[in-house]
């Protein structure tokens, strides 16, 4: 018999003192995350702003500062500009361009030289990669740019997206929380809640220190790992109320909850390996539209691995000291 | 063997039977050169077609394009003008060829067209997103706009001159201030005529007096054509509301469709029209694309009898002056009226026009126009390539993510884990071809096969509560017959309450996501939801196949 974990009594509850810090950190850094999301300062997809995205390829090599250059003129140079490669993909580029703005007003420049600059700096998304075009090709007159993909997205379909989005989490969190409400009690229906909350919390902190984009895929990612790290607290508190069925004394709840930690850990560390290397293949092969959502799974499979042994177990825990229930 | 277990193992056969039953015309069409076949054969290129695995947007290259319904007088837009637009845009479509359109309605006021395996967007974009609305304009007189453009140049000038600049401007600016703009026009003509053939001004000198004239390049009597670099400016200008004031009610400025190629540059053309419209695409009856003598595209066009009455009279009142053809206010071309027309008139294409524009436009015409407007919200196009790539990287992602998955637990749980691995293969199977099912007809995403993917890692889940119960049941010295049922038992309801929840998670999704996610909450869900099926029952099966054990490997 081949075992990652053997038999192991480690005081997972013990060490709430330290987890509760940890995950109350990364709690207020999701939080500061989504207040920045609310007030427009976070790094949202063009999913969410409206915007345009433009992915294409050059017949020659061109580096990003020279596309730079070329969208410069049309007063984009601030665009996000990512180099890709794949095969049939070669000298091939992202460019995204958030716009929020509704009307079409160019804006004029002059050069020193008295050479006239004309921008459109403001101009409803659906335009917007129209003009990247044109702004590209203006540029490389001898250097074929083909376009193999656009999306131009209006903010208004964004507002949209982003309504949906914020009721799907909040009724499939509900959804979760009646759910386990039924089949376990209350406290466990609250625990997991928590420590839910608690993993799409920090996944979206860590997203947005590392400044990575948060498009609609990245949303979509959050949810399942919603679902997938409840998977993990259900399969732990599935265990605590079978040992709980034993309990006699009440100096003996908190130990009776390692052990049934300690009991699954075998379960919970293979799974966590076996998710997390399909996640990593995503991550690896899935190539750049699947990257953030793969990037977005595996943060959320480590931390939903941590938050039911760290998080939601000792939750209960806590609850049961301060306000013991009667013994059966 | 018992005759239940020979019972099941028929059942599981059957199942993977009418799997691959089910897949095979996937396989059959994916593996050879479609292209060809759509050629040589359309009708059994689309008889498989659709028997095979649908792949979305992102897979098969297309266009998405999602359309915002609004009712020109303000209001909300009722249900029945949502429905005559997308029956406009869907018979426009089929009339234009594009085979397999999906056009659905999106919430109350909005159209979302999907057209896989069409990958021109400018097409797209003008087939559906053009209300086209037809109107015969008449243009006003050359006098008229040399009238109009004097006055557009001196509000101009003491607009960009700005309140300081004035006594400098005094000389240049030769009109009085006048209220209204008909004034303007009466005061402006015969007092200075701008003269541009003799340069006594210097350039500089008639930028600052004739700021608007100064970036047009040619005065063409009633209208006038401007550079693509002075385009977007000379827009700017005319949105000013002084502008705006100056142009008369009764006039209406309209651009060209498309720009007109001069040498090797570019012209944008503003034509000076009156405002009244002389006929409307109600009139029409018909419209065919076809060439002129001069083998320039036209369009042929049949009025119906009042149109036709209409048209005769205007076309006879006004011989050698020129009739404006507008299409959603862009005005396609404008040529001299040689003689009466009644019945059969021809539209001239402007600009670079080629026959497949002339054939657009036709299909416009003969669909007729929305009852409402329409505006583009978002429109995409993925190329045929990139979606190859992204089918290469999935199926790339998939097969390696499944090895490694499969070689895991095979050393880990040894043959325990093989049956676990055979169990997953059969659930991988089971999900696709759930998706052709005729009826599910499920569509297959880049973010689809992401769930695909991760289903594979949470199916094994449930086998290694599975295990792991078992291995712990050994421990506490049961047999190893007692082992395994327990292990089944006791983990059923674990792997049950376990999985609901991520079925929770992606009914949400299906529910409020959108094309690609929902192509994941589908993999997502239908995988779990089957890998009850596999991971409990057919691997019980499997280990059921032998009554007594001396020995597991597990």
């Amino acid at each position: 018999m081949m075992r990652i974990i053997k038999e192991t009594n480690i005081n997972f509850i013990g060490q709430r003192r330290f987890s509760f810090i940890l995950s109350g950190l990364l709690a207020a850094l999701g939080l500061t995350a989504f207040i920045m999301i609310i007030i427009g300062e976070a790094n949202l997809g063009i999913d969410f702003t409206g915007g345009a995205e433009v992915i294409g390829s050059f017949d020659r090599s061109v580096t990003v500062d020279e596309v730079r250059d070329a969208l410069a003129v049309v007063g984009h140079g601030r665009a996000k500009i990512q180099s890709i490669s794949g095969e049939g993909f070669e000298n091939s580029f992202i460019i995204r361009l958030q716009g929020r703005i509704e009307s079409a007003i160019p804006e004029t420049t002059y050069t020193e030289e008295g050479k006239m600059i004309v921008s459109m700096v403001a101009v409803e998304g659906d335009k917007l990669g129209d003009l990247l075009k044109q702004a590209i090709n203006d540029h490389f007159t001898d250097n074929k740019f083909t376009l193999d993909s656009t999306n131009n997205i209006s903010s208004r379909v964004g507002e949209r997206l982003t309504r949906d989005a914020i009721k799907a989490i909040v009724f499939a969190l509900l959804g979760i929380l009646i759910y386990i409400w039924i089949r376990f009690d209350f406290r466990f229906g609250v625990a997991a809640t928590i420590a839910t909350f608690h993993d799409v919390l920090a996944v979206l902190g860590i997203y947005f220190i590392l400044n990575r984009e948060i498009s609609l895929l990245v949303v979509t990612a959050l949810l399942t790992l919603a679902g997938y790290s409840l998977t993990d607290t259900v399969v732990v508190f599935d265990r605590i109320r079978e040992n709980l069925k034993q309990f006699r004394k009440r100096s003996d709840y908190a130990s009776t909850i390692n052990t049934s930690i300690n009991e699954v850990l075998s379960r919970t560390v293979v799974t966590s390996v076996t998710t997390i290397m399909v996640v990593l293949t995503i991550l690896v092969f899935g190539g750049e539209v699947l990257f953030d959502f793969a990037l977005a799974l595996a943060l959320g499979i480590v931390i939903g691995t941590y938050s039911s042994v760290f998080v939601a177990s000792p939750v209960i825990v806590e609850w049961e000291k301060r306000a013991p229930r009667r013994l059966k | 063997m018992r005759r239940g277990q020979i019972t099941w193992l028929f059942a599981i056969a059957t199942a993977v039977i009418v799997s691959f039953v089910l897949l095979y015309p996937t396989v059959e069409f994916y593996s050879q050169d479609r292209e060809a076949l759509k050629i040589d054969n359309p009708k059994d290129f689309y008889s498989l077609k659709k028997k095979a695995l649908r792949l979305g947007l992102d897979l098969q290259g297309g266009v998405h394009i999602v359309l915002q319904v609004s009712d020109p007088r303000g209001g909300s837009v009722s249900a029945d003008i949502q429905d005559q637009v997308l029956e406009k845009i869907r018979i426009r479509v089929d009339k234009y060829g594009i085979a397999e359109p999906e056009i659905v309605k999106s919430g109350t006021d909005q159209i979302v067209v999907d057209l896989p395996g069409f990958t021109d967007i400018d097409t797209a974009k003008t087939l559906i997103g053009s209300t086209a609305q037809l109107q015969f304009h008449l243009l006003r007189s050359p006098e008229e706009c040399q009238n109009l453009l004097q006055a557009i140049d001196s509000v101009l000038a003491i607009k960009l001159a700005g309140p300081g600049d004035e006594s400098e401007l005094a000389e240049a600016e030769a009109v009085p201030k006048s209220d209204t703009a008909e004034e303007a026009i009466t005061s402006l003509f015969g007092e200075e005529v701008i003269d541009t053939s003799q340069e006594v001004l210097d350039e500089e000198d008639f930028a600052k007096s004739h700021p608007f004239s100064a970036i047009l390049d040619r005065w063409l009597g009633n209208w006038w054509q401007i550079t693509m670099e002075n385009f977007y400016q000379a827009q700017q200008y005319l949105e000013m509301p002084e502008i705006q004031e100056v142009i008369p009610s009764n006039y209406k400025l309209a651009w060209g469709t498309r720009p007109v190629k001069g040498g090797d540059r570019r012209f944008q053309t503003l034509y000076i029209l009156n405002r009244n419209i002389e006929l409307t695409g109600e009139s029409l009856v018909s419209a065919k694309e076809t060439y002129d003598q001069l083998r320039q595209p036209v369009v042929n066009f049949e009025l119906d009898s009042d149109g036709a009455r209409r048209f005769s009279r205007v076309t006879g009142q006004h011989i050698e002056e020129n009739l404006a053809i507008v299409i959603d206010d862009r005005v396609e071309s404008a040529p001299v009226i040689q003689s009466r027309i009644s019945k059969n008139g021809q539209i001239t294409m402007g600009g670079d026009a080629t026959i497949s524009d002339a054939y657009l436009l036709a299909i416009l015409l003969k669909a007729g126009a929305l009852p409402a407007d329409v505006e583009i919200l978002q429109s995409t196009v993925v190329g045929p390539a990139l979606g190859q790539d992204s089918i290469n990287r999935g199926k790339q992602a998939s097969m390696i993510g499944l090895i490694l998955v499969m070689v895991f637990m095979a050393i880990y749980y040894k043959f325990s884990g093989i049956i676990a691995d055979i169990a997953l293969s059969l659930n991988i199977l089971f999900v696709l071809a759930f998706m052709v099912i005729p009826g599910v007809n499920a569509t297959l995403t880049m973010p689809g096969i992401a769930g695909l993917i991760l289903t594979v890692g949470i199916m094994v889940d449930s086998n290694v509560l599975i295990f792991e119960r078992i291995r712990e049941e050994l421990r506490t010295g049961k047999t190893i017959r007692a082992a395994i049922d327990a292990g089944y038992d006791r983990a059923l309801l674990t792997i049950i309450d376990s999985h609901v929840t991520t079925l929770i998670t992606a009914l949400f999704l299906f529910i409020f996501g959108s094309g690609p996610i929902r192509g994941f909450a589908v993999t997502l869900s239908v995988g779990v939801f089957l890998s009850l099926f596999t991971a409990l029952f057919i691997t019980k099966v499997i280990f059921d196949m032998r009554k007594k054990y001396k020995s597991l490997s597990i």
